[in-house]
């Protein structure tokens, strides 16, 4: 019955195109739709105890929801889903570890960023170790990651396999499809950290590219984006930001990494 | 059974039913029945109306069904769930989508079983019923659809086994069913994808496997029984 109301429901708004400020729109639904991963810990993955998407950024979207005064509600995403799921309305923003560039830009918008991290390799231990070895290495990544197209225009001799996820691409690791795996440095510490068989690989010691995070955010939404920026801005005033980065990467923790990013520090 | 997956079979079976949300395997059994009976009765009234219908209505119908017959239902579910909104601002939650769209998709496959079906059964039949008095609507109601129905019941087991398999690709916009939450399993527990792949093909097994079987059931019942 429910489920028929709905429909009725869906139907009867499809007439009216929504054109009105997105910020009104969440405090009037009274609900914060936000795109999390349910497959990278540690900034979105689904708790072997709860059952629920928990992490890094969904710490950070809470925070947002809790700001607007509105219930959170997770839309589970990977990553080549985050830019539709924003444009065609179907998550108000985006909290997935979401690298900011100028070619998202055109379709999205960003916040300031809250992470940093940089683009870096699993392999079998020892056998990468400098990038000129990337020649001739079959690679994997995720599917519509910057860490996919940094490869693809800068490493042409390296053959780039994209998968759904990053545990996928560790699992094509494992059973020899490709030589390594290319990520954000943070989740494949964290990804190795959590491997019941990690003492056969590494992470090799060098990384390619400094990128940063954000939130996405529909284009032209400028109140959502200031009330977001805002947020961060206050996370990190209050030494939220630091509590919610020690209880996904602090030194007691399985991936521990030291913070060398402040939310305000990049524009 | 093994630990990782004894920890994790609930969320597999039912998902997150406890919070309101069902996912997993009963997820997937109840987009699987709700498509298949919407699809079932659409199915019947098109194949009806491919038959019964002025030449109008049949070439209209005739073109829908090569249309939709030519569009993958993994790309059918992603436009609806993507593009509809962006197209016409028709936002349509994710389950009710994937319903959406097998249920129309094999309406239209099901309307072409209707079709032949009802034309498998003699012309002999029709003059009988005509020359009793009958009307054709009559006729066909009580002389030939109760012998074409016995005729088409594989190919609905058929359509209906296709159905279950094909909700799997509600994974594309997110839905919970049963590969989706397998995947977000697999990705937490890392190591065991030949374990908690084979049990998910096991459930399709099962559930696809029973419905055949509860068909031939029927195949066997109707085939005896007087019509």
């Amino acid at each position: 019955m429910k489920q028929t109301l709905a429909l009725a429901i869906a139907l009867l708004g499809a007439a009216t195109p929504v054109l009105a400020d997105r910020l009104d729109d969440i405090k009037k639904a009274g609900v914060l739709r936000v795109a999390a991963f349910d497959s990278n810990p540690p900034f979105g993955f689904l708790d072997a105890q709860t059952r629920q998407i928990s992490g890094l950024d969904v710490d950070v979207a809470k925070a947002i929801a809790t700001k607007l005064n509105v219930k959170l509600e997770l839309v589970p995403t990977n990553p080549a889903n985050r830019i539709p799921l924003l444009v065609a309305g179907k998550a108000d923003i985006v909290a997935a570890n979401f690298t900011v560039t100028d070619e998202r830009r055109k379709q999205v918008d960003f916040s300031i960023p809250y992470f940093a991290s940089g683009q870096q390799f699993i392999a079998y231990k020892g056998k990468l170790q400098k990038p000129e070895q990337l020649a001739g290495l079959r690679v994997g990544v995720d599917k519509g990651t910057t860490q996919e197209i940094y490869l693809r225009e800068k490493y042409p001799a390296t053959t780039v396999v994209a998968y759904d996820d990053t545990p996928l691409a560790f699992t094509a690791l494992r059973n020899g499809n490709v030589q390594a795996i290319s990520q954000d440095g943070s989740k494949l510490i964290a990804l190795l950290a959590n491997a019941p068989d990690k003492q056969k690989y590494e992470v090799a010691p060098f990384t390619l590219s400094r990128e940063y995070q954000a939130i996405g955010l529909p284009k032209g939404e400028t109140r959502l984006t200031k009330l977001v920026n805002e947020t961060l801005h206050e996370l990190e005033k209050s030494g939220e930001a630091v509590k919610i980065y020690d209880h996904w990467f602090g030194p007691t923790t399985k991936a521990p990494l030291p913070r060398d990013f402040k939310i305000g520090d990049q524009g | 059974m093994p630990d990782f997956l004894a920890s994790n079979l609930d969320y597999l079976l039912w998902g997150n039913l406890a919070h309101g949300a069902p996912g997993g395997l009963l997820l997937s059994l109840l987009m699987s029945v709700a498509a298949g009976i919407v699809a079932s009765a659409l199915g019947l009234a098109g194949g009806t109306a491919l038959v019964m219908g002025g030449p109008r209505l049949r070439s209209v119908l005739k073109t829908l069904v090569v249309l939709l017959r030519a569009i993958p239902v993994l790309m059918l579910i992603f436009w609806c769930y993507f593009l509809l909104p962006i197209l016409f601002g028709i936002d349509i939650p994710g389950v009710l989508t994937v319903i959406a769209a097998l249920a129309i998709i094999n309406a239209a496959y099901l309307s072409q079983s209707v079709q032949s079906g009802i034309e498998a059964i003699g012309r002999g039949q029709w003059g009988a019923g005509l020359s009793l008095g009958l009307t054709r609507w009559q006729t066909l109601r009580h002389i030939v659809l109760p012998q074409a129905l016995r005729i088409m019941l594989p190919s609905f087991i058929n359509q209906w086994i296709t159905l279950i398999k094909d909700t799997s690709l509600a994974y594309v916009v997110g839905v919970a069913e049963f590969t989706f939450v397998a995947t977000q399993v697999n990705n937490r527990e890392q190591v065991y994808p030949l374990q908690i792949f084979a049990f998910v093909g096991l459930g399709y097994l099962l559930v696809c496997g029973g419905l055949e079987l509860l068909g031939r059931r029927w195949e066997r019942r109707w085939r005896y029984g007087a019509a």
